[in-house]
């Protein structure tokens, strides 16, 4: 068969075989609330195969991680009614005795370096200490004190009982991906 | 002052279901929180219990909170926060919180609210 100049070059196979393996649900696109809750009642669905503690465990992770990318996205769209929503990609995948649950969005280089160091913070402690952190955020928070965000990253980091891995890629100069993965052991919630 | 009673949905947002009543002094916010104005919604409490306080009679609080964003936990803090204010005005405070025994983190979590606000919550596991 002659190959078309003007066909869309691009094989929706190959992007299938690239998800399916190991990945239970994914999405790219545009994030609120509504997406939210159809997306959380997937994941519900996808994660139970009876460990209900992991599942609790990756609904509230995917709650904190998904709302950060509707927030505070670089990349937003606006709906007819004028509501601006962030854009952005979630995946979360089931690799043996643990799932991982990525999210990415462009940011503003300008504005991810303190999310970056408050990542940094968070993973260089352990879990008393990450509890104590959280605590003093919100209470700073609840002063109405600036930069006392990020209490979710935090929240993550507890719930998942793993460090935050963080790749920020340059797309332009003055923005860049920016993706946050965490593990949840299936073990740690026997 | 009036009694607060919100029923408790599951649709776009997560509301959770609230009871304050007056005349027995018996509170409780039970289900999930996940919502789109959370200072809309907890803000009345807040000026509930406030309000309370000049009754000076005792007040009985129980969370069955099973899950709660981190937009609402700042309102938790503020909740117990208040009921401790009124616990330093002599009013007799019970504060209990229904948690899945599994929910590790919710236990925690719990006790660090306890460590911040200084007020004792009876933490009561129940399993489904």
């Amino acid at each position: 068969m002659e190959k078309r100049d003007d066909k869309y070059d691009f094989s929706l196979y190959e992007y299938h075989n690239l998800l399916h393996q190991n990945i239970l649900v994914s999405y790219k696109g545009p994030i609120d609330e509504r997406i939210m809750t159809v997306i959380g009642e997937n994941i519900e669905i996808v994660t139970n195969d009876g460990n209900d503690k992991a599942r609790t465990k990756i609904f509230k992770i995917f709650m904190e991680l998904a709302q950060n990318v509707w927030l505070y996205s670089a990349e937003s769209c606006k709906t007819i009614s004028g509501k601006q929503l962030g854009m952005g990609t979630l995946v979360i995948g089931e690799f043996g005795n643990y799932y991982t649950f990525v999210t990415g969005n462009v940011v503003k280089n300008t504005d991810i370096e303190p999310v970056i160091e408050k990542c940094e913070i968070i993973n260089s402690l352990d879990r008393d200490s990450l509890r104590e952190y959280r605590r003093e955020q919100r209470r700073l928070a609840n002063q109405g004190k600036p930069n006392s965000g990020n209490i979710g990253l935090i929240q993550v980091a507890l719930t998942a009982e793993s460090p935050l891995d963080i790749e920020l890629t340059p797309v332009s100069d003055e923005e860049s991906f920016f993706s946050i993965a965490v593990k949840i052991k299936k073990t740690n919630c026997k | 002052m009036e009694d607060i009673h919100i029923q408790g949905s599951k649709d776009v947002y997560i509301q959770p279901t609230v009871d304050f009543e007056v005349a027995t002094g018996r509170c409780s916010i039970s289900g999930e929180s996940f919502l789109e104005e959370t200072a809309k919604f907890y803000s009345p409490m807040v000026e509930w219990i406030k309000a309370y306080s000049r009754f000076g009679k005792n007040i009985d609080f129980t969370f069955s909170l099973t899950y709660f964003n981190t937009s609402t936990s700042k309102w938790i803090l503020t909740i117990l926060a208040e009921l401790k204010k009124l616990e330093g005005q002599g009013v007799a405070v019970n504060v209990v919180w229904h948690y899945h025994e599994d929910d590790v983190d919710m236990r925690d979590d719990i006790s660090d609210y306890m460590a911040d606000t200084g007020l004792k919550i009876d933490l009561v596991p129940f399993n489904e």
